[in-house]
């Protein structure tokens, strides 16, 4: 595998993926049920989750699947929390910049972000972001 | 010479897709970056076979894997999916999609799964 080409794609796309993911997230916080944003956040955490496992850049993958897992509670829902959901999103968007960074400089993997992991699924595990349970 | 369309909205894994298949003898005939553009892409160029990822804009992989086998019921499709789309997956396959590949792609893996489906369709 060619890294060097690789990896100058991955920064261009993910750089791309996370200025867009910033856009959407500043409508989801004045539209919290803004369908598309949803989605879009939804499919680039997904994008620079695959394009990452395919660099094996595990702590970007990890991270961004941990954000898809996450945004993908809300599209079941069809709305975004605006109080618990929308600012650990952006502290999700901020570690998966702060990651990208260190690949642009160092061109190597980052290390993992273990804490911003875990407020995920912690996030997860208490339910937040679950569609309100009917009756 | 078996011809491929490839689907998926990251240049990236459209570029990967086609530096593992191209050494292997398949002819990559169109690339699409979203669920409407394959389909545009599918009748217009009637590939051997479409290798397409299941979240893309537009249209879902999946409605995309629809819409091809309605056109085209014998049309070959493989999708192209990431950790955790179990679920995803099994869709579509109901929905006519032949196999799957996982990302991160295993060039040995990719190229006997393409080799798989292209037997069956013989």
């Amino acid at each position: 595998m060619d890294l060097a080409k690789y990896t100058a794609l991955f920064l261009e796309e993910a750089t791309e993926h996370l200025v867009e993911m910033g856009r959407c997230l500043l409508v989801l916080e004045k539209t919290p049920d803004d369908g598309e944003a949803i989605a879009e956040v939804f499919r680039f955490a997904h994008g620079i989750k695959g394009m990452a496992a395919s660099l094996e850049m595990d702590s970007i993958t990890e991270l961004a699947h941990a954000l898809e897992d996450f945004m993908d509670r809300f599209r079941s829902r069809g709305c975004v929390d605006p109080v618990n959901g929308v600012p650990l999103l952006f502290q999700g968007l901020d570690g998966l910049e702060r990651m990208v960074a260190v690949v642009r400089e160092t061109g190597a993997a980052p290390p993992p972000d273990e804490a911003l992991v875990a407020m995920f699924h912690d996030a997860l595990a208490r339910g937040e972001g679950e569609p309100p349970k009917k009756g | 010479m078996k011809t491929v369309l490839i689907a998926d909205d990251a240049s990236f894994m459209r570029q990967m897709i086609r530096d593992i298949i191209e050494p292997e003898g398949y002819e990559v005939v169109g690339e699409a970056s979203d669920g409407v553009e394959v389909v545009e892409k599918f009748r217009e160029l009637h590939p051997d076979l479409v290798m397409m990822d299941i979240v893309m804009p537009k249209r879902s992989g999946i409605d995309a894997v629809k819409a091809i086998k309605a056109e085209d019921p014998t049309a070959a499709v493989v999708m192209c999916s990431a950790l955790g789309q179990e679920t995803l997956v099994m869709e579509a396959i109901q929905a006519g999609a032949r196999d799957f590949i996982v990302k991160p792609f295993k060039p040995d893996s990719v190229v006997s799964t393409l080799a798989k489906v292209v037997e069956k369709a013989e």
